[in-house]
């Protein structure tokens, strides 16, 4: 009974949703979105057992001084602020004046950026590790590689010769082998996922209901 | 003189004829499109002969109502002048009554009432909105007059919605047709599966590295970090990446190590603790499993990324697993992960961050690699037969491909026509 009823669930409202696809009747699609919201509701009640977990995972290890508790202590001052700013701005939060879009704006998206900006540096030590050439296909993709690189840069343009054709190499291998490798894994992906969707369905997958006994 | 004035008069006339007004609007039909929701209508028309006087049009407008009313309501955006079809969605199925509209470059806008201030009581918005409402009516009469009167505007028109029960485009029905075979297909591959036949697999190196990845991370005493991705529980790739989680984590109990699970999404980290708790229970090990190993770090996707680093750096995972839908901190991890020199397994049909996760990793598990691997790690012949499944159909795409090309370059759009999906 304990599995036979989400396998059930699963199976049900699984078909449902797969028939919006092929079902355009206003009726069937307002009894889906109906459904999604349900899954919308049910994932906002998620953050509150998310924020629980935090503070259980990370209080008690703040409390016994473990390594790098200061970054956990911060984190939930973070946490609390956050939440009594935004409680208190209420629906006009995000309007400017608010505390809650002060710190938006001047700790979140800064910290935000910088994160993002490190990628910068990272795709360097990266490509710096991979782009060794081994063998021939390491070496082809480390022509392509370079090539693109000096292309897409005004510099490409200006070397003599064949910096007037380096814009159509480039363009040829971003839209003819690129495009072909990325739309082949697209459709496998795409295959894949469809039997993924249908094992959950047909309750052929069952790890993901979870449960405490063997 | 009179050969300067002669052109003089065809020049001017002729730059007249380019400020022509619009024409009659002729023609009006209103149908119910091809697998409607009963909520939609596309609109059609045709303009009659161009007259050379009069203002300028500076565009169409439609306007709506039901038979048995009188107002006209104005839907949809402005649409250019030279517009011949369109389509609205309505309020509730049934006949509705159309009219098209010219609205000249000397219309003036719809008027508004004086703005409201932001704290205006509820009874101060509705009487706004009731002489919004009003003056928009006014507006939308004098428009109709005017056009009426210039002779730029259509008859009125009638339609009536129609629902269907299925979708019967070429490209739906294709895809309805892939389904059910993808399906009985697993149906026939299992039977067989059950009845002892062998169903092979190649051999997919980053698969069998979990297993192993788990063994190293026993045998020095680190725990293992496993990644679902950052994307929602309802995104194939994190269902994928839970039933992958769930034979992990029986590895990790079998093995008697410790699995951390960084989750980014609060319900993704419920269904990871009951999955992971399910693991640890069928391995025998109830006792082992440890539900703050279980983490909810951030929905903000850096944030995430920054607290899954944290973990990488303090508690030095021997193995990192990566598993499900990622994003731009796919390099941030594979890469801390690397500078810990951890073993790193990575698998998301995520084809920008593929690149990433092949430079940084150790083994990469390239789209619907990513959807094998439960079945491969369970080995179970109800789940391996729908690798079998979906594996024929993948060649019968390929087929179709290749002849497609062939039929296209030939003129011939029959297969192209066929698998489009529109609507």
């Amino acid at each position: 009974m304990k599995r036979t009823v989400p396998l059930l669930a699963s199976f049900i409202i699984g078909l449902v949703m797969v028939g919006e696809f092929f079902i355009p009747h206003h009726q069937y699609r307002a009894m889906t979105n109906e459904f999604l919201e349900w899954g919308l509701i049910l994932s906002a009640g998620a953050f509150l057992l998310g924020l629980v977990n935090l503070v259980q995972v990370n209080l008690p290890k703040v409390q016994r001084r473990d390594t790098d508790w200061q970054y956990k202590a911060i984190m939930l001052v973070a946490l609390v602020v956050t939440l009594v700013i935004g409680f208190a701005g209420g629906t006009a939060r995000q309007q400017p004046g608010y505390s809650y879009k002060w710190f938006f704006d001047y700790v979140f998206v800064p910290l935000n950026a910088t994160m993002f900006a490190l990628l910068a540096f990272y795709i360097a030590s990266a490509a710096f590790r991979a782009f060794r050439a081994r063998n021939l296909e390491a070496t082809v993709l480390l022509s392509a590689a370079i090539l693109v690189m000096i292309a897409r840069v005004p510099i490409g343009e200006s070397i003599p010769v064949v910096g007037d054709y380096l814009p159509q190499l480039m363009n040829w291998i971003m839209d003819v082998p690129n495009t072909a490798a990325r739309r082949a894994i697209f459709i496998g992906a795409a295959l894949g996922a469809i039997a993924t969707g249908l094992r959950v369905i047909l309750g052929l997958e069952r790890s993901h209901l979870g449960g405490g006994e063997s | 003189m009179m050969k300067t004035l002669f052109r003089t008069c065809i020049l001017f006339m002729s730059l007249l004829s380019t400020a022509a007004t619009a024409a009659p609007i002729d023609n009006l039909t209103i149908v119910p499109p091809k697998a409607s929701s009963g909520l939609n209508l596309s609109l059609s028309w045709t303009f009659g002969e161009a007259t050379t006087s009069g203002p300028e049009v500076l565009g169409l407008r439609l306007l709506r109502r039901l038979p048995s009313e009188t107002e006209w309501t104005l839907v949809g955006e402005p649409l250019a002048p030279d517009t011949t079809a369109t389509s609205d969605t309505v309020p509730e199925t049934g006949t509705w009554a159309y009219k098209l509209v010219s609205v000249y470059t000397d219309t003036p806008e719809i008027p508004k009432p004086e703005a409201l201030s932001e704290d205006a009581s509820e009874e101060e918005q509705a009487s706004f909105d009731a002489e919004a409402a009003q003056l928009r009516t006014a507006w939308v009469q004098t428009v109709i007059e005017r056009s009426d009167a210039l002779g730029d505007d259509s008859d009125m028109a009638t339609g009536t919605t129609k629902a269907s029960w299925l979708n019967t485009n070429p490209g739906h029905l294709l895809l309805l047709a892939l389904i059910a075979l993808v399906g009985g297909l697993m149906m026939v591959y299992t039977r067989r599966a059950q009845r002892g036949e062998e169903i092979y697999i190649r051999r997919i190196p980053g698969i069998d590295a979990i297993e192993e990845g788990i063994g190293r991370a026993t045998e020095m005493g680190k725990p293992v970090l496993y990644v679902p991705g950052i994307d929602d529980l309802q995104d194939i790739q994190t269902i994928a990446s839970m039933l992958i989680l769930g034979q992990v984590s029986k590895t990790v109990a079998e093995y008697q190590s410790d699995l951390i699970v960084s989750c980014c999404i609060p319900i993704v980290r419920e269904v990871a603790d009951e999955v992971v708790k399910a693991g640890y229970f069928q391995a025998g090990h109830p006792d082992a499993y440890n539900a703050s190993n279980i983490r909810f770090i951030s929905s903000e996707q850096f944030a995430f990324c920054a607290g899954t680093n944290g973990i990488m750096l303090r508690e030095k995972p021997a193995t990192n697993i990566y598993f499900g839908r990622f994003f731009a901190e796919s390099l941030i991890l594979a890469e801390t992960g690397f500078v810990n020199r951890s073993i790193q397994i990575a698998g998301t049909a995520e084809a920008t961050q593929l690149p990433f996760f092949v430079a940084a990793c150790d083994y990469t598990l390239i789209g619907e690699e990513l959807f094998a691997v439960s079945a491969y790690l369970s080995k179970d012949p109800r789940l391996v037969s729908s690798l079998k499944a979906s594996d024929i159909v993948k060649v019968l795409c390929v087929a179709a491909l290749l002849l497609g090309t062939v039929l296209h370059s030939m003129g011939n759009t029959f297969l192209v026509d066929l698998f489009k999906i529109s609507g």
